[in-house]
């Protein structure tokens, strides 16, 4: 029916039948069972969704699958092995972000990908760079925390 | 004669004379005279064939082809309202003197054309003429559709008469006093409709003149790229030298180098036609989005190029409130550039910078890169607030990427502020827009 997709996550090179619109994270929650990225709001709003392509930080929800063929997609489930990641998630847990958690795959990569990009960034970069990802519990003083954290290596 | 009735008669003659001129003024050229040489009856026409239908469909059977030029005349989206079975009417266009409603054009006899002859029809779509003799209002372009063969329109009709009847009675206009009459639009309609068909161009080449049929007759740009003039018809003297219509800006689509299709490729230019994207010029989105993906996407590639051909000879019609190139890409941190704003930053940062990027060139797709439209470069701001608005989604190519409607998710003043962020961001001249005018914007496109 349809034609094979082929993609490359985490390093690993998927194969599939998805129609070319399907969203990615509906590809990667439903199809690939890699459950770790998250579905909140489905209209790019709130960040939950948040994976890297070719290192940016970007919206899976809306994103056609057809669209990011050829191109170097981590998730939340590989993040830890890339030099910036494993900073943040292991600021993440020692600045003890987490509340109920549901938003923070999305935080952790997005926080990932400013850190890549932007190796010690201030209270502005940090706000152009999350803006986009909610947390209903309001965690944002402790993501802000341990951003600065994994940005310094020291505890502040 | 006596003094008194030879000075009333020349008052009658000046009058006259006055009211011919003032008519011949605002009336202005036809929509091809730019053109400028030989026209011939379509009958002794030799070089081509500038109507009817592409080769492939020349021994397609007749409904198939009103089909295809159904779809190039773009019948549908203004006579379906959205949710709603195709072709049963019900669309609300919102003008500044009340709302008119499009008709119900399936064959159903009480509520649609079901009862409409051969010569109803063609009254209708040549002449603005309803079968029970009433007028039609300007809304439907028979200005335009005048100049279709009989033929092609009849195919038309044998098109939509192959479709399922729906019974569905659009809700009557509110025209407020004067535009409520009616009877009035025989005055307009003898003043602007050229009543006449396509005479093909012996100066110009065949494909040429079949761009011509298809861009005048069938798509029917100028209703929305062409200027109106005091008559509300199109001031062909400004020949698609861009326009709003329905709350969007419709662009210069003239030959002008700087604010027109001049420096468009051929290949952007097919591309935008045919997908509704081109590389560095956006993507199509409101009324041009739907154009693309109801009609133009469903033209035949010859067809396209012929459109191109056409629009290339249109007169250059400069866009002066728009800058002469647009702005290249914004610098890449969110700390260089405006700083104007800080509201809008924010919503920018919040809703648009995960696509977007904050250099205006989308990490993600190319459909979503805002460096080089119209959009960011018009300091009105006017389609960046109505994208903001209603969002955009195209169905071509396979998985485009669509923007989500913002419209219920943000307040008029903060949809204000992205939009003068944006384009003082990634344009040449940030926009000054208040709460206000995007509240009127939301009006001119709320269905």
């Amino acid at each position: 029916m349809h034609m094979a997709t082929v993609l490359t996550i985490n390093g690993e090179t998927k194969s599939f039948d998805a129609p070319p619109d399907m969203p990615l994270l509906w590809v990667l929650r439903d199809i690939l069972g890699m459950t770790g990225t998250k579905f909140g709001c489905g209209i790019a709003q709130c960040g939950a969704c948040t994976v890297h392509v070719d290192g940016k930080a970007v919206r899976s929800c809306v994103l056609p699958v057809s669209a990011v063929e050829n191109r170097t997609i981590t998730t939340i489930e590989h993040v830890g092995s890339t030099p910036a990641g494993a900073k943040v998630q292991k600021a993440w847990l020692e600045a003890e972000v987490v509340q109920c958690g549901y938003c923070q795959s999305g935080q952790i990569m997005s926080a990932a990908a400013l850190l890549a990009a932007t190796p010690n960034p201030d209270d502005s970069d940090i706000d152009a760079a999350m803006a986009g990802n909610i947390c209903r519990c309001g965690t944002y003083v402790r993501i802000r925390e341990a951003i600065k954290q994994a940005a310094t290596g020291r505890q502040s | 004669m006596s003094g008194k009735m030879r000075i009333l008669a020349s008052l009658i003659v000046i009058a006259i004379v006055a009211v011919a001129l003032g008519v011949f003024i605002i009336r202005g050229p036809g929509p091809l005279d730019f053109a400028g040489g030989k026209k011939v009856a379509l009958a002794d026409y030799r070089a081509g064939k500038p109507t009817g239908v592409p080769a492939k469909l020349e021994k397609a059977s007749l409904i198939e082809r009103g089909e295809y030029l159904a779809k190039a005349a773009d019948c549908m989206v203004c006579h379906t309202k959205p949710g709603e079975k195709d072709y049963s009417g019900g669309l609300a266009f919102k003008l500044p003197f009340g709302t008119l409603y499009s008709t119900n054009i399936t064959p159903d006899k009480d509520t649609g054309i079901g009862n409409y002859s051969d010569q109803d029809f063609l009254n209708a779509v040549q002449h603005g003429k309803r079968n029970d003799g009433a007028r039609l209002y300007p809304a439907m372009p028979y200005t335009s559709y005048t100049f279709m063969t009989d033929e092609d329109v009849l195919a038309v009709k044998a098109y939509l008469f192959s479709l399922p009847a729906v019974r569905a009675k659009a809700p009557d206009n509110t025209l407020s006093f004067p535009f409520n009459q009616r009877w009035a639009m025989i005055f307009w309609s003898a003043v602007f409709n050229p009543d006449t068909r396509f005479a093909p161009d012996t100066s110009k080449s065949p494909e040429w003149n079949r761009g011509a049929y298809l861009a005048e007759a069938l798509a029917h740009c100028g209703e929305c790229h062409t200027p109106r003039n005091l008559g509300f018809a199109l001031d062909n003297r400004k020949k698609f030298g861009g326009a709003i219509t329905a709350g969007w800006r419709a662009f210069n689509i003239s030959s002008d180098k700087a604010t027109g299709l001049g420096n468009w490729r051929d290949e952007d230019l097919i591309s935008y036609l045919s997908l509704g994207h081109a590389p560095g010029h956006g993507s199509a989105s409101g009324p041009m989005g739907e154009a693309v993906d109801h009609s133009f996407s469903q033209f035949a590639p010859e067809d396209i190029s012929s459109i191109v051909a056409y629009l290339r000879s249109v007169p250059p019609v400069p866009s002066p409130d728009l800058p002469a190139t647009t702005a290249p890409a914004a610098p890449a941190s969110h700390r260089d550039g405006v700083t104007a704003d800080a509201r809008g930053k924010k919503v920018f940062a919040s809703a648009c910078a995960s696509c977007h990027g904050w250099s205006g060139e989308s990490p993600v797709s190319p459909m979503a890169t805002l460096t080089g439209t119209w959009a960011v470069n018009d300091p009105a701001a006017t389609n960046v607030a109505q994208i903001v608005i209603s969002g955009t989604k195209r169905h071509t190519p396979d998985g485009a990427l669509p923007m989500p409607a913002f419209g219920n998710a943000y307040t008029d003043d903060e949809i204000a502020a992205v939009a003068n962020y944006v384009t003082a961001r990634f344009g040449t001249k940030g926009s000054k827009l208040t709460a206000k005018d995007v509240a009127e914007l939301r009006q001119q496109t709320a269905e």
